[in-house]
């Protein structure tokens, strides 16, 4: 049985009239991996499911590496597991199981052979309606509403097209709350935030491989990490007190992830925000209250941010709020809420500089990645530093002054798109 | 879940573990004495609380002052024992609403019965409100004593601080004009734990005047030379409880004034260092009402000097006393003393209190006004306590700048005023020392 902390970190203090406070809530859990590494789970405890690109524009190559990757998650999946391989291309077709095994198949060392073999035969052709793959991946889950852990990896090398835009987004809405997707693009011809919004809705990572011959590593790692997941399913619920305005709920470790709009109510005071399923690890939330201001002296309860498995709470944290005319107390940041609103900060002005650059307003696209430039360093955060510079020339990376590099590669642009939303654990 | 309440956790799983960084929702417990009112740990030795100012000794009862750390007073002769759910909330054992959830995670539900005292919808499930958050008051902040009928006060943190840094210690016999003492102290906000310090002042100078007075000759000079001496003695004993409050070297070290009044048979005894103050405030019209003692303030000497006490109370330094009790007091302390002989004269109201009163109605015949108004609208015979109460909301109207304490007591009973006979006539000054 897992178990789950929950650590918060802010400065209570208020001055006088202050009434915005915010809170960098860590939330730990341990042993939630334990009932995976046996190398066997229950019988329909868990069901995988692989979305395999089979355009014409994965080629030959293409192809031949998706079907490797295929493999090595297959390797992955422990045995017990229910799970399918689907093809997509601008329509999904159940790869394996064969048509009279049903939807899924029982993970073992029988069906996992027979897998493997399925997904040698896969041919290049057609266009890509991701929308479809992800309905016939909602359909098979579908068929085993009993299972709680329900987790797909999706892989695509292009642009969505034969389907609308409006239909992509349906079929994704469709499968929130049905299954989590983590989801990979291979090349560069594929759009970073069409795919970043199908997994940020499915709970999921996203991620750019730039060989197909990286996709086999990528494949292993994703499914082992969600094979480590022992706990299916837990929400995240924030209570603020009458009268209080919840200002947003975000996860910033370890990826940007704004919660707001994800809120279903528990009750008047309390709202629920979907997490997945974890494994050992640690996530941290960025909640931010707004409070009627109270008088100097007095201390209020602005929040508690608790992690619920089904109903049930496992861990709590209490916001508190204290109102001071000290200035020395009432005027530090806490570090954690600095750094975690410099990395939010940083993620958003990266996504903007790229947008800009690449609707060919080179001004905007200058300041916003300068100012990333400025916020990377001030943040540590030299991963980015890195990234950056394969954008940007850098001439004072202290008041982020920089130039547009002229020849940019369009993989460097859309790693750095896609990493901006990693952020750095803060260390306390 | 069907209501607002948060979920009740399992104990192992509530607050984080202790080993790494250490965040601020961490409950903390050690072999300290933890705060029964605040939950705050204390060092082993401590008699109040660091943070909240609450005692902390274990079995104190009425005046609940560790006599062997005050210069070595025993016990009164006949100690007070509040009617029950009148108990001081400073005492430990008290059983008021005073949830104790604020002092750790698994606490009994007791207190969680209790509805919020803010908001009065929710509960208290874990140290906070379920409904608006607040925690359960911090019963340093605002408490009243109502030892007799006759004999009521009230301690509050007004409306602009942050602390209560107020004290008052009361007691009485039952018998109206029978017996009553009344202390109140004014910690020096500058100060470090002024709270502290000036509940210990208080609590000490109780502790000394509720000793029997030596009867002597057995007439009323020789009781009022005793009571005048005994004033002395508890101002004196009462400035060792400031000195021995906080341990070790402090920049800012605590110190608080004091006003205190002894009543015994009618008759009353009065002191005060500082600005804290004692009025008499008899009911007949024609009869003054007055100011016992007087203030050790710049206002005061500004006053001396003839500036008008509107100009000197509002003006700057009007709030700098010349006189306190704490490690840099001066080396005089001896109190403004003033009897006042009113048993078989005439009714009146005798007023302690503390500038976060009187700087909102500072003149005698104001404050005879605003009380004899309170009394009015508090209904048909008021508690003292009751009308302490409002007096403390009138200066909470009027901003609550600053803490407010308020005691009374009634003298001569109500509807005595066809008394006649000799006036009582305060007499000024020290009949001791000259």
């Amino acid at each position: 049985m897992a178990d789950f902390t929950a650590e918060v970190f802010q400065n209570e203090f208020l001055p006088d009239g202050g009434t915005d406070v915010h809170a960098i809530v860590r939330i730990t859990s341990s042993g939630a991996s334990a009932a995976t590494s046996m190398g066997v789970v229950d019988p329909g405890s868990a069901a995988e499911v692989i979305l395999i690109d089979t355009s014409g524009s994965m080629g030959r190559r293409g192809v031949m590496e998706a079907g490797h990757a295929a493999r090595a998650a297959l390797n992955e999946i422990v045995d017990g597991t229910l799970f399918a391989v689907v093809s997509g291309n601008g329509t999904a077709q159940i790869v394996y199981p064969y048509a009279h095994q049903g939807a899924l198949a029982v993970m073992s060392s029988h069906t996992r052979a027979e897998a493997r073999r399925a997904v040698e035969g896969l041919r290049a052709q057609g266009g890509t309606a991701m929308g479809t793959w992800l309905t016939l991946a909602r359909q098979i889950f579908e068929t085993v509403p009993h299972v709680q852990k329900r987790h797909a990896i999706l892989l695509t090398d292009g642009v969505n097209e034969g389907e609308t835009p409006a239909s992509l987004q349906a079929a994704v809405q469709s499968c929130v709350g049905v299954f989590q997707c983590d989801a990979r693009g291979v090349g560069d011809q594929w759009r970073v935030e069409e795919v970043r919004a199908i997994a940020s809705a499915l709970l999921g990572t996203v991620g750019l491989v730039p060989e197909p011959e990286e996709l086999a590593a990528e494949f292993q790692a994703m499914m082992r990490a969600s094979m480590s997941r022992g706990v299916a399913s837990a929400e995240l619920r924030v209570w603020v007190p009458q009268g209080a305005e919840l200002l947003f709920v975000r996860q910033v470790s370890p990826t940007l992830e704004d919660l707001t709009g994800r809120r279903s109510q528990v009750n008047p005071l309390t709202g629920a925000y979907p997490t997945g399923a974890w494994s050992d690890e640690s996530r941290d939330y960025h909640v931010a209250v707004r409070l009627p201001a109270r008088t100097l002296g007095q201390e209020q309860l602005a929040a508690r941010v608790s992690l619920a498995l089904g109903d049930q709470p496992v861990c709590q944290g209490l916001v508190k709020a204290r109102w001071s005319n000290d200035d020395a107390l009432t005027t530090r940041i806490d570090p954690a809420v600095a750094a975690y609103t410099g990395q939010a900060e940083l993620a958003q002005v990266i996504q903007e500089g790229l947008a800009a650059k690449a609707s060919g307003h080179d001004e905007v696209a200058t300041a916003k990645l300068g100012r990333a430039v400025q916020l990377a360093g001030q943040t540590g955060n030299d991963e980015m530093t890195t990234r950056l510079k394969k954008v940007v020339e850098i001439d004072d990376a202290d008041t982020g002054t920089v130039r547009l590099k002229k020849s940019v590669s369009k993989l460097d642009e859309m790693s750095l798109d896609t990493a901006s939303t990693k952020t750095s654990r803060v260390r306390r | 879940m069907t209501d607002a309440s948060p979920p009740r956790l399992p104990q192992a799983t509530q607050f984080p573990q202790a080993t790494g960084p250490e965040p601020t929702g961490a409950g903390a417990s050690g072999p300290e004495p933890t705060c029964p009112s605040c939950g705050t740990p204390n060092p082993p030795d401590a008699s109040f609380c660091e943070a909240c100012g609450a005692d902390l000794a274990p079995g104190q009862q009425g005046t609940g002052a560790s006599p062997a750390a005050y210069g070595g007073v025993v016990s009164p002769a006949t100690p007070q024992t509040a009617p029950t759910g009148e108990e001081s909330p400073l005492d430990v054992g008290w059983t008021g609403p005073v949830p104790s959830t604020a002092t750790g995670p698994a606490q009994p539900t007791g207190a969680e019965a209790q509805p919020c005292q803010s908001c009065g919808e929710g509960h208290y499930v874990d140290g906070y409100c379920d409904h608006c958050g607040s925690p359960p008051p911090d019963p340093r902040n605002h408490f009243a004593e109502s030892p007799a009928p006759w004999v009521g006060g009230v301690c509050d943190i007004g409306r602009r601080h942050a602390r209560n840094e107020d004290a008052m210690a009361l007691t009485a016999t039952e018998a109206p004009g029978s017996r009553a003492v009344l202390v109140v102290c004014d910690g020096v906000s500058m100060a470090t734990d002024s709270h502290i310090a000036s509940l210990a002042a208080a609590r000490a100078a109780r502790a000394v005047l509720d000793q029997p007075l030596p009867r002597g000759a057995g007439t009323r000079d020789a009781w009022e030379a005793a009571a005048a001496r005994a004033l002395t003695t508890a101002v004196a004993t009462a400035n060792d409880a400031v000195r021995s409050a906080v341990e070790g070297e402090q920049e800012n070290p605590p110190s608080c004034t004091i006003a205190a009044a002894v009543i015994e048979d009618g008759a009353v005894v009065t002191g005060n260092v500082g600005d804290s103050r004692v009025y008499w405030l008899p009911d007949r019209p024609e009869l003054p009402p007055r100011q016992l003692g007087r203030d050790d303030s710049y206002a005061h000497e500004q006053m001396l000097a003839g500036v008008s006490r509107d100009a000197a109370e509002n003006g700057p330094h009007a709030h700098s006393i010349t006189r306190w009790l704490g490690t840099d007091a001066p080396d005089d302390l001896t109190p403004h003393l003033t009897t006042l002989a009113a048993d078989d004269t005439t009714a009146g109201w005798l007023l302690v209190c503390s500038d976060g009163l009187w700087n909102y109605c500072s003149a005698a015949d104001d404050m005879r006004v605003l009380v004899h108004n309170m009394v009015t609208e508090a209904g048909p015979d008021p508690t003292p306590t009751a009308v302490a109460q409002a007096l403390v909301d009138f200066a909470n109207e009027q901003g609550g700048r600053d803490n407010i304490t308020v005691a009374l007591a009634r003298l001569g009973g109500q509807g005595s005023q066809e008394t006649t006979g000799a006036e009582a006539a305060p007499q000024e000054g020290d009949p001791i020392h000259g």
